[in-house]
């Protein structure tokens, strides 16, 4: 008698079943999202109907306060989570559309003076993350990630650093968990400090690009204070972006020259291949909107439909923050981690002050 | 009796990172609105 011989196979997903997937995600994503647009326009003209003395709350605030209440009370039910983690696509695809409004020369202009920032803000930012996670005896690979992240781009270096240095998970969720946790205190914190330091849009934009780690906070945290200084918020966060192949790569030496990594073989190919694409697409449109490709109203279109898509981004940044989750973590990469922040914060605002009274912003 | 099992990996024909599927998407969002499909967006 013949054995039975049974082979599992392992289904692929057919790409309409991940489509239909995200849908009911998104949708909660743009009832939030939407929501809070609702909020910013009724709650003020209530107040005002009623004589109450009641602050002008913008609709990033309201989307990411009700995503906050919505993750940490209920929590956000399993059919939705795939289409909440497509906040980040939206980020993206939102920061490719924005390019419409910026004119080539004002990014060669602002590009110029963002990059010599960054530039500082950078090594800054690795040399202290450095010096405290030695001093606070972490894993050095963990102290590497919490570098990478504190000075290029939150979430997304933490993860290219961590394949190519060969990471442990656990530390990639610790460094990822400090960071977002930071972020969201950074909503709450820049736009108050900026308030009080009658910071303009310019000085306060750059500040947010060069203080706040992730993308998607530090576009909120622009969106919070004004609509330009969100936009110069997003420019320099870009800047950032930009540079993530340059400090992985030579990460990733670092360690492979330890012997605790693997080395890289095709520079080139490696630096493409962690370059983040949206810039590319952000600059492209720049240039389509510079070279008049589109009308007065098709720039306002498309930078409308930019809004939409930070909406579901601002949403997606309350909704994902789970502050019990992130006190899993432990308190030691959390604490350097906020360390590091608060004293990075302090030391752009005093470089955004300094180039603020040098160029007269 | 014996059991096989053979783990069947199937290859993704779909190998755009997000970066780039949100660059397509607006991208072409943005040629529709030039194309005049789209002509107002509110806000």
């Amino acid at each position: 008698m013949a054995d039975v011989v049974t082979i599992p196979q392992v289904q692929p997903v057919q790409p309409v079943l991940r489509f239909l997937r995200v849908i009911p995600g998104v949708l909660l994503l743009a009832a939030i999202g939407y929501a809070g647009k609702l909020l910013e326009q009724n709650v003020g003209a209530y107040a005002k109907a009623h004589h109450w003395t009641f602050p002008n709350i913008e609709y990033v605030l309201w989307a990411i306060v009700l995503g906050l209440l919505i993750s940490n009370t209920v929590g956000v039910p399993e059919i939705f989570r795939s289409g909440v983690a497509t906040y980040e696509f939206w980020l993206k695809a939102g920061i490719v559309l924005l390019g419409a409004r910026f004119l080539l020369g004002d990014i060669l202009k602002l590009g110029g003076i963002s990059l010599l920032l960054v530039a500082i803000e950078i090594t800054g930012s690795i040399a202290f993350m450095t010096f405290l996670g030695r001093a606070f005896k972490l894993k050095p690979k963990l102290t590497s990630l919490l570098a990478v992240g504190s000075a290029v781009c939150g979430v997304s270096a933490i993860i290219a650093a961590k394949g190519a240095i060969d990471a442990d998970d656990e530390d990639s969720s610790f460094s990822i968990a400090a960071i977002l946790a930071l972020g969201a205190f950074a909503l709450f914190t820049f736009p108050v400090i900026g308030h009080f330091l009658h910071l303009s849009d310019k000085a306060y934009g750059l500040w947010a690009g060069l203080g706040v780690d992730n993308t998607a906070e530090a576009t909120a945290a622009g969106a919070l204070y004004s609509d330009a200084a969100a936009k110069l918020a997003v420019l320099v966060k870009s800047t950032r972006n930009a540079m993530i192949g340059f400090v992985v790569l030579a990460y990733a030496i670092y360690w492979a020259g330890k012997g605790k990594a693997h080395a890289v073989g095709n520079k080139a190919a490696f630096l493409w291949q962690k370059f983040p694409k949206f810039v590319l697409g952000f600059l492209l449109v720049s240039v389509l909107a510079t070279y008049h490709f589109f009308s007065k109203d098709q720039v306002g279109a498309v930078a409308n439909l930019s809004r939409w898509a930070f909406l579901l981004t601002f949403a997606g940044v309350g909704l994902r923050t789970n502050f019990q989750e992130m006190r899993k973590q432990g308190l030691r990469p959390f604490a350097v981690g906020a360390i590091g922040e608060v004293v990075i914060a302090a030391f752009t605002l005093g470089l955004v002050y300094s180039a603020s009274k040098l160029f007269a912003w | 009796m014996s059991e096989t099992a053979i783990a069947v990996r199937t290859q993704s024909r779909w190998k755009l990172s997000l970066d780039s599927w949100a660059v397509l998407v607006a991208l072409l969002a943005a040629l529709l609105i030039r194309a005049g499909v789209f002509k107002h967006i509110p806000w």
